[in-house]
Protein backbone atom coordinates (compact mmCIF):
# COMPACT_ATOMS: atom_id res chain seq x y z
CA UNK A 1 0.00 0.00 0.00
CA UNK A 2 1.27 3.55 -0.39
CA UNK A 3 0.57 7.25 0.62
CA UNK A 4 1.69 9.70 -1.26
CA UNK A 5 4.82 11.54 0.27
CA UNK A 6 3.37 10.66 3.93
CA UNK A 7 6.62 11.11 6.10
CA UNK A 8 6.04 13.97 8.77
CA UNK A 9 7.76 13.65 11.61
CA UNK A 10 6.21 15.31 14.92
CA UNK A 11 2.76 16.95 15.03
CA UNK A 12 3.59 19.98 12.98
CA UNK A 13 1.99 20.26 9.29
CA UNK A 14 3.85 21.60 6.94
CA UNK A 15 3.29 22.71 3.22
CA UNK A 16 4.33 20.81 0.03
CA UNK A 17 4.61 22.91 -3.21
CA UNK A 18 2.08 22.40 -5.44
CA UNK A 19 3.89 20.42 -8.42
CA UNK A 20 4.88 17.88 -5.74
CA UNK A 21 1.13 16.95 -5.70
CA UNK A 22 -0.07 13.61 -7.91
CA UNK A 23 -3.03 15.38 -9.84
CA UNK A 24 -3.76 12.97 -12.33
CA UNK A 25 -7.74 13.04 -11.91
CA UNK A 26 -9.18 15.88 -9.79
CA UNK A 27 -10.95 14.91 -6.76
CA UNK A 28 -14.10 16.23 -8.67
CA UNK A 29 -13.82 13.86 -11.24
CA UNK A 30 -13.32 10.67 -8.70
CA UNK A 31 -16.48 11.69 -6.63
CA UNK A 32 -18.54 11.63 -9.43
CA UNK A 33 -17.54 8.70 -10.30
CA UNK A 34 -18.16 7.47 -6.79
CA UNK A 35 -21.58 8.49 -7.11
CA UNK A 36 -22.37 7.22 -10.84
CA UNK A 37 -20.52 3.66 -10.88
CA UNK A 38 -19.65 2.52 -7.16
CA UNK A 39 -15.98 3.01 -8.51
CA UNK A 40 -13.92 1.01 -5.34
CA UNK A 41 -10.72 2.48 -7.69
CA UNK A 42 -11.71 6.12 -7.28
CA UNK A 43 -12.35 5.71 -3.80
CA UNK A 44 -9.12 4.33 -3.20
CA UNK A 45 -7.19 7.25 -4.52
CA UNK A 46 -9.33 9.61 -2.93
CA UNK A 47 -8.50 7.86 0.45
CA UNK A 48 -4.96 7.61 -0.38
CA UNK A 49 -4.85 11.35 -1.10
CA UNK A 50 -7.45 12.59 1.86
CA UNK A 51 -6.85 10.85 4.79
CA UNK A 52 -3.80 11.33 5.65
CA UNK A 53 -4.55 15.35 5.12
CA UNK A 54 -6.87 14.94 7.32
CA UNK A 55 -5.34 13.09 9.49
CA UNK A 56 -1.99 15.45 10.14
CA UNK A 57 -4.88 18.08 9.69
CA UNK A 58 -6.93 17.43 12.78
CA UNK A 59 -4.00 16.36 14.57
CA UNK A 60 -2.42 19.64 14.84
CA UNK A 61 -5.66 21.02 16.25
CA UNK A 62 -4.80 18.66 19.38
CA UNK A 63 -6.35 15.22 18.23
CA UNK A 64 -4.21 11.94 19.36
CA UNK A 65 -2.99 10.04 15.71
CA UNK A 66 -5.62 7.57 16.88
CA UNK A 67 -8.68 9.73 16.80
CA UNK A 68 -7.49 11.93 13.95
CA UNK A 69 -7.24 8.25 12.18
CA UNK A 70 -10.52 7.15 13.16
CA UNK A 71 -11.85 10.75 12.26
CA UNK A 72 -10.35 10.34 8.61
CA UNK A 73 -11.69 6.71 8.17
CA UNK A 74 -14.93 8.38 9.15
CA UNK A 75 -14.68 11.91 6.85
CA UNK A 76 -13.62 9.08 3.84
CA UNK A 77 -16.66 7.06 4.61
CA UNK A 78 -19.20 9.77 4.38
CA UNK A 79 -17.30 10.85 1.27
CA UNK A 80 -18.44 7.33 0.12
CA UNK A 81 -21.86 7.85 1.19
CA UNK A 82 -22.97 11.29 -0.07
CA UNK A 83 -21.23 11.31 -3.22
CA UNK A 84 -24.48 11.35 -5.05
CA UNK A 85 -25.12 14.33 -3.00
CA UNK A 86 -21.64 16.66 -4.20
CA UNK A 87 -22.58 18.40 -7.23
CA UNK A 88 -19.34 18.37 -9.45
CA UNK A 89 -20.50 21.91 -11.19
CA UNK A 90 -21.33 23.89 -8.32
CA UNK A 91 -18.74 23.24 -5.65
CA UNK A 92 -14.96 22.17 -5.27
CA UNK A 93 -14.41 18.84 -3.78
CA UNK A 94 -11.11 19.65 -1.64
CA UNK A 95 -13.85 22.11 0.23
CA UNK A 96 -16.37 19.98 0.23
CA UNK A 97 -14.64 17.30 1.97
CA UNK A 98 -13.19 19.91 4.36
CA UNK A 99 -16.11 20.63 5.27
CA UNK A 100 -17.24 16.72 5.94
CA UNK A 101 -13.82 16.39 8.26
CA UNK A 102 -14.83 19.62 9.84
CA UNK A 103 -18.58 18.71 10.98
CA UNK A 104 -17.58 15.89 11.93
CA UNK A 105 -14.34 16.93 14.53
CA UNK A 106 -16.79 19.62 15.99
CA UNK A 107 -19.40 16.74 16.67
CA UNK A 108 -16.36 14.55 18.32
CA UNK A 109 -15.77 17.80 20.07
CA UNK A 110 -18.98 18.51 21.48
CA UNK A 111 -20.43 14.80 22.36
CA UNK A 112 -16.60 14.73 24.44
CA UNK A 113 -17.96 17.13 26.53
CA UNK A 114 -21.80 16.30 26.79
CA UNK A 115 -20.56 12.81 27.69
CA UNK A 116 -18.57 14.27 30.49
CA UNK A 117 -21.40 16.78 31.81
CA UNK A 118 -24.23 14.99 30.79
CA UNK A 119 -25.95 11.27 30.88
CA UNK A 120 -25.55 10.36 27.39
CA UNK A 121 -29.47 9.79 26.91
CA UNK A 122 -29.48 13.77 26.99
CA UNK A 123 -27.46 13.99 24.31
CA UNK A 124 -28.69 15.57 20.77
CA UNK A 125 -28.33 17.51 17.22
CA UNK A 126 -28.98 20.81 17.72
CA UNK A 127 -29.81 21.65 14.29
CA UNK A 128 -26.54 23.37 13.24
CA UNK A 129 -25.58 24.49 9.52
CA UNK A 130 -24.99 21.25 7.43
CA UNK A 131 -21.72 20.89 5.54
CA UNK A 132 -23.40 21.50 2.30
CA UNK A 133 -24.98 24.85 3.00
CA UNK A 134 -21.30 26.33 2.74
CA UNK A 135 -20.52 25.10 -0.81
CA UNK A 136 -17.56 27.15 -2.10
CA UNK A 137 -17.37 26.64 -6.21
CA UNK A 138 -14.45 25.18 -7.73
CA UNK A 139 -13.28 28.75 -8.83
CA UNK A 140 -14.00 30.36 -5.95
CA UNK A 141 -11.87 27.86 -4.58
CA UNK A 142 -8.99 28.67 -6.73
CA UNK A 143 -9.33 31.91 -6.09
CA UNK A 144 -9.13 31.75 -2.74
CA UNK A 145 -6.00 29.67 -3.25
CA UNK A 146 -4.27 31.70 -5.21
CA UNK A 147 -4.90 35.01 -3.00
CA UNK A 148 -3.99 33.11 0.07
CA UNK A 149 -0.30 32.84 -1.27
CA UNK A 150 -0.61 36.63 -1.67
CA UNK A 151 -1.59 37.83 1.28
CA UNK A 152 1.32 39.70 3.40
CA UNK A 153 3.06 37.20 5.61
CA UNK A 154 1.55 38.48 8.77
CA UNK A 155 -1.83 37.91 7.94
CA UNK A 156 -1.15 34.47 6.51
CA UNK A 157 0.24 33.30 10.02
CA UNK A 158 -3.01 34.58 11.56
CA UNK A 159 -4.90 32.35 9.14
CA UNK A 160 -2.76 29.34 9.89
CA UNK A 161 -2.48 29.72 13.98
CA UNK A 162 -6.56 29.30 13.05
CA UNK A 163 -6.58 26.80 10.85
CA UNK A 164 -3.97 24.57 11.81
CA UNK A 165 -3.73 24.66 15.38
CA UNK A 166 -7.73 25.99 15.98
CA UNK A 167 -6.48 28.86 18.07
CA UNK A 168 -9.19 31.65 19.19
CA UNK A 169 -8.02 35.38 18.36
CA UNK A 170 -7.25 35.74 22.25
CA UNK A 171 -5.06 32.39 21.63
CA UNK A 172 -3.34 33.61 18.65
CA UNK A 173 -2.36 37.03 20.42
CA UNK A 174 -0.75 35.18 23.06
CA UNK A 175 1.15 32.56 21.02
CA UNK A 176 2.76 35.67 18.78
CA UNK A 177 2.80 38.45 21.81
CA UNK A 178 1.41 40.94 20.15
CA UNK A 179 -2.22 42.61 21.37
CA UNK A 180 -5.29 40.88 20.68
CA UNK A 181 -6.37 44.15 18.04
CA UNK A 182 -3.68 43.75 16.14
CA UNK A 183 -4.90 40.07 15.78
CA UNK A 184 -8.40 41.36 14.93
CA UNK A 185 -7.08 43.77 12.71
CA UNK A 186 -5.16 41.23 10.49
CA UNK A 187 -7.85 38.80 10.30
CA UNK A 188 -10.32 41.51 9.20
CA UNK A 189 -7.72 42.77 6.47
CA UNK A 190 -7.33 39.13 5.31
CA UNK A 191 -10.88 38.48 5.21
CA UNK A 192 -11.78 41.90 3.48
CA UNK A 193 -9.02 41.12 0.63
CA UNK A 194 -10.94 37.54 0.63
CA UNK A 195 -14.36 37.82 0.38
CA UNK A 196 -13.61 40.99 -2.01
CA UNK A 197 -11.68 38.43 -4.19
CA UNK A 198 -14.62 35.69 -3.98
CA UNK A 199 -17.64 37.88 -4.75
CA UNK A 200 -16.69 41.91 -4.29
CA UNK A 201 -18.69 43.26 -2.30
CA UNK A 202 -18.42 44.15 1.39
CA UNK A 203 -20.54 46.91 3.44
CA UNK A 204 -21.69 47.21 7.05
CA UNK A 205 -20.68 47.77 10.34
CA UNK A 206 -18.61 45.19 12.65
CA UNK A 207 -20.21 45.01 15.82
CA UNK B 1 -33.44 44.34 3.49
CA UNK B 2 -29.90 43.05 4.87
CA UNK B 3 -28.49 43.12 8.02
CA UNK B 4 -26.03 46.03 8.41
CA UNK B 5 -24.91 45.16 11.80
CA UNK B 6 -22.73 41.91 12.17
CA UNK B 7 -21.22 39.70 14.71
CA UNK B 8 -17.61 40.47 14.43
CA UNK B 9 -14.59 37.80 12.65
CA UNK B 10 -13.43 37.09 16.10
CA UNK B 11 -17.14 35.54 16.87
CA UNK B 12 -17.37 34.13 13.65
CA UNK B 13 -14.62 32.40 13.96
CA UNK B 14 -15.36 30.66 17.01
CA UNK B 15 -18.70 29.70 15.31
CA UNK B 16 -16.84 28.47 12.14
CA UNK B 17 -14.74 26.33 14.40
CA UNK B 18 -17.36 24.89 17.19
CA UNK B 19 -15.77 26.92 19.64
CA UNK B 20 -19.08 29.26 20.80
CA UNK B 21 -21.71 27.85 23.86
CA UNK B 22 -24.76 26.81 22.84
CA UNK B 23 -26.87 30.79 23.50
CA UNK B 24 -24.14 32.14 21.04
CA UNK B 25 -24.28 29.52 18.47
CA UNK B 26 -27.82 30.05 18.25
CA UNK B 27 -27.72 33.72 17.94
CA UNK B 28 -24.83 33.45 15.50
CA UNK B 29 -26.84 30.89 13.35
CA UNK B 30 -29.57 33.19 12.98
CA UNK B 31 -28.22 35.80 12.17
CA UNK B 32 -26.41 33.84 8.97
CA UNK B 33 -30.01 32.77 8.44
CA UNK B 34 -30.50 36.04 7.56
CA UNK B 35 -27.91 37.30 6.59
CA UNK B 36 -25.61 36.38 3.51
CA UNK B 37 -22.64 38.92 3.67
CA UNK B 38 -21.93 36.60 6.82
CA UNK B 39 -22.72 33.29 4.94
CA UNK B 40 -20.19 34.70 2.34
CA UNK B 41 -17.68 34.99 5.10
CA UNK B 42 -18.36 31.40 6.33
CA UNK B 43 -17.93 30.03 2.58
CA UNK B 44 -14.49 32.06 2.46
CA UNK B 45 -13.56 30.19 5.99
CA UNK B 46 -14.46 26.95 4.33
CA UNK B 47 -12.20 27.87 0.84
CA UNK B 48 -9.04 28.47 3.09
CA UNK B 49 -9.51 25.30 4.80
CA UNK B 50 -9.88 23.42 1.39
CA UNK B 51 -6.65 25.51 0.10
CA UNK B 52 -5.27 24.29 3.32
CA UNK B 53 -6.38 21.19 3.38
CA UNK B 54 -4.86 20.65 -0.06
CA UNK B 55 -1.69 21.45 0.55
CA UNK B 56 -1.24 19.99 4.17
CA UNK B 57 1.77 17.11 4.28
CA UNK B 58 -0.25 14.53 5.39
CA UNK B 59 1.30 11.77 8.25
CA UNK B 60 1.00 8.30 7.47
CA UNK B 61 -2.19 6.51 7.79
CA UNK B 62 -1.84 2.95 9.59
CA UNK B 63 -0.97 -0.63 7.46
CA UNK B 64 -4.23 -1.91 7.26
CA UNK B 65 -6.26 1.34 6.61
CA UNK B 66 -7.31 1.45 3.00
CA UNK B 67 -7.92 -2.31 3.41
CA UNK B 68 -10.69 -1.29 6.30
CA UNK B 69 -11.55 2.01 4.32
CA UNK B 70 -12.48 -0.60 1.57
CA UNK B 71 -13.95 -2.92 3.84
CA UNK B 72 -16.69 -0.64 5.50
CA UNK B 73 -18.05 0.67 2.26
CA UNK B 74 -19.20 -2.96 1.75
CA UNK B 75 -21.28 -3.03 4.87
CA UNK B 76 -24.57 -2.27 4.76
CA UNK B 77 -25.27 1.30 7.27
CA UNK B 78 -26.89 -0.30 9.79
CA UNK B 79 -28.19 2.95 11.34
CA UNK B 80 -30.18 5.09 9.25
CA UNK B 81 -28.93 7.62 8.39
CA UNK B 82 -29.11 11.08 10.61
CA UNK B 83 -31.46 13.22 8.68
CA UNK B 84 -30.37 16.47 8.19
CA UNK B 85 -33.79 18.01 8.72
CA UNK B 86 -34.53 19.30 12.02
CA UNK B 87 -37.07 17.41 14.05
CA UNK B 88 -40.44 19.62 13.50
CA UNK B 89 -40.83 21.84 17.04
CA UNK B 90 -43.79 22.22 18.74
CA UNK B 91 -44.66 25.62 18.32
CA UNK B 92 -46.53 27.41 20.78
CA UNK B 93 -49.33 29.10 19.97
CA UNK B 94 -48.28 33.04 21.21
CA UNK B 95 -45.39 33.13 18.39
CA UNK B 96 -48.16 32.40 15.94
CA UNK B 97 -47.91 35.20 12.84
CA UNK B 98 -43.80 35.50 13.66
CA UNK B 99 -41.87 34.74 10.87
CA UNK B 100 -39.03 32.88 12.22
CA UNK B 101 -35.51 31.37 10.84
CA UNK B 102 -34.80 28.13 10.04
CA UNK B 103 -32.53 28.26 13.51
CA UNK B 104 -35.52 29.07 15.71
CA UNK B 105 -37.70 26.46 13.71
CA UNK B 106 -35.93 23.53 15.87
CA UNK B 107 -35.59 25.35 18.82
CA UNK B 108 -37.03 24.23 22.15
CA UNK B 109 -39.20 27.01 23.15
CA UNK B 110 -40.70 27.47 26.19
CA UNK B 111 -43.86 29.37 27.37
CA UNK B 112 -43.63 33.03 27.82
CA UNK B 113 -44.23 35.45 30.43
CA UNK B 114 -44.69 38.35 30.90
CA UNK B 115 -42.10 41.07 32.38
CA UNK B 116 -44.07 44.30 32.27
CA UNK B 117 -46.54 45.42 30.70
CA UNK B 118 -46.59 44.75 27.22
CA UNK B 119 -43.33 43.24 27.54
CA UNK B 120 -42.64 38.72 27.05
CA UNK B 121 -39.72 36.61 27.41
CA UNK B 122 -40.22 32.65 26.38
CA UNK B 123 -36.53 31.11 27.40
CA UNK B 124 -35.38 28.54 25.16
CA UNK B 125 -34.21 25.56 26.04
CA UNK B 126 -30.44 24.07 24.97
CA UNK B 127 -29.05 21.05 25.10
CA UNK B 128 -25.61 21.67 27.56
CA UNK B 129 -25.73 25.79 28.08
CA UNK B 130 -24.51 26.35 30.82
CA UNK B 131 -26.54 26.55 33.92
CA UNK B 132 -26.30 30.25 34.71
CA UNK B 133 -26.49 31.01 30.74
CA UNK B 134 -29.63 32.16 29.20
CA UNK B 135 -31.25 32.50 25.84
CA UNK B 136 -34.52 33.54 25.22
CA UNK B 137 -37.05 35.24 22.83
CA UNK B 138 -38.53 38.93 23.80
CA UNK B 139 -41.07 40.71 22.27
CA UNK B 140 -42.11 44.25 22.87
CA UNK B 141 -45.26 45.70 21.89
CA UNK B 142 -45.29 48.66 19.23
CA UNK B 143 -45.27 51.32 21.16
CA UNK B 144 -44.33 50.23 24.25
CA UNK B 145 -40.85 51.25 26.39
CA UNK B 146 -37.62 48.54 26.81
CA UNK B 147 -37.62 47.97 30.40
CA UNK B 148 -34.70 49.48 32.52
CA UNK B 149 -31.87 46.43 32.60
CA UNK B 150 -28.17 46.05 33.08
CA UNK B 151 -26.15 44.07 31.35
CA UNK B 152 -23.83 41.20 33.36
CA UNK B 153 -21.16 39.91 31.05
CA UNK B 154 -21.68 39.54 27.36
CA UNK B 155 -25.51 39.42 25.89
CA UNK B 156 -26.17 39.76 22.09
CA UNK B 157 -29.34 40.35 20.47
CA UNK B 158 -30.46 39.28 16.88
CA UNK B 159 -33.89 41.39 15.42
CA UNK B 160 -36.25 39.57 14.30
CA UNK B 161 -38.81 41.83 13.88
CA UNK B 162 -39.68 45.35 14.16
CA UNK B 163 -36.69 48.31 14.73
CA UNK B 164 -35.36 50.20 17.79
CA UNK B 165 -32.23 52.56 16.76
CA UNK B 166 -29.24 53.25 20.03
CA UNK B 167 -26.38 55.33 19.94
CA UNK B 168 -24.87 52.79 17.06
CA UNK B 169 -27.70 52.97 15.04
CA UNK B 170 -30.76 51.37 13.72
CA UNK B 171 -31.42 47.89 14.63
CA UNK B 172 -33.93 45.84 12.08
CA UNK B 173 -34.80 41.91 11.18
CA UNK B 174 -31.41 40.08 11.22
CA UNK B 175 -29.04 42.77 12.71
CA UNK B 176 -26.56 41.26 15.35
CA UNK B 177 -25.56 43.33 18.34
CA UNK B 178 -22.92 42.51 21.42
CA UNK B 179 -23.33 44.37 24.70
CA UNK B 180 -21.13 44.15 27.75
CA UNK B 181 -20.60 46.20 31.23
CA UNK B 182 -18.76 48.63 29.44
CA UNK B 183 -21.96 49.58 27.42
CA UNK B 184 -23.92 51.74 29.90
CA UNK B 185 -25.35 53.92 26.89
CA UNK B 186 -26.90 51.58 25.64
CA UNK B 187 -30.45 52.97 25.90
CA UNK B 188 -32.68 51.48 22.95
CA UNK B 189 -35.77 53.35 21.60
CA UNK B 190 -38.53 51.37 20.04
CA UNK B 191 -39.13 52.39 16.37
CA UNK B 192 -42.38 52.26 14.15
CA UNK B 193 -46.11 50.17 14.76
CA UNK B 194 -44.63 46.87 14.51
CA UNK B 195 -44.14 44.50 17.59
CA UNK B 196 -40.37 44.57 18.55
CA UNK B 197 -39.45 40.06 18.47
CA UNK B 198 -35.63 39.46 18.91
CA UNK B 199 -33.62 36.62 20.20
CA UNK B 200 -31.34 37.32 23.43
CA UNK B 201 -28.26 35.23 24.36
CA UNK B 202 -26.78 35.98 28.20
CA UNK B 203 -23.69 34.59 29.22
CA UNK B 204 -23.28 33.01 32.36
CA UNK B 205 -22.73 36.26 35.23
CA UNK B 206 -19.62 35.61 36.77
CA UNK B 207 -19.76 34.17 40.56
CA UNK B 208 -18.23 35.29 43.37
CA UNK B 209 -15.60 32.68 44.23
CA UNK B 210 -15.35 34.02 48.43
CA UNK B 211 -17.45 34.04 51.25
CA UNK B 212 -17.09 38.05 50.72
CA UNK B 213 -18.40 37.47 47.53
CA UNK B 214 -21.37 35.88 48.41
CA UNK B 215 -22.30 38.37 51.20
CA UNK B 216 -21.77 41.30 48.98
CA UNK B 217 -23.99 39.24 46.01
CA UNK B 218 -26.83 41.08 46.49
CA UNK B 219 -25.78 44.29 46.88
CA UNK B 220 -23.85 44.15 43.82
CA UNK B 221 -26.44 42.92 41.60
CA UNK B 222 -24.34 40.02 40.43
Amino acid sequence: MHFDRALTIGSSVRMISPDSKNCAETPEALITRIAGTRDRAAYATLFTRFAPRIKAFVMGQGMTAQEAEDLAQEALLNVWRKAHMFDASKASAVTWIYSIARNLRIDAARKAKRVRELPEDLWQGDGDKAADEQIVDTQSAQIIKKMLDALPPEQKDILRLSFYEDLSQSDIAKTLSIPLGTVKSRLRLAMTRLRTAMDGKSTGVKS
Amino acid sequence: MSAIHHPGEDLLWDYFRGALAPGLRLSVSTHLDLCPQCRDDLRVFTAIGGALLETTEGVAMSDNALDLALARIERPVDLPEVSDAPAPARRPAFLEGFELPPSLQSAEIRGRYFVAPGVWMAPIALPGEPRAAKTYLMCVKAGMEMPEHTHRGREITVMLQGQYRDHKGLYQRGDFTQCDEADDRHMPVMMGDVDCLCLVAQEAAIIPKTWLGWLLKPIARI
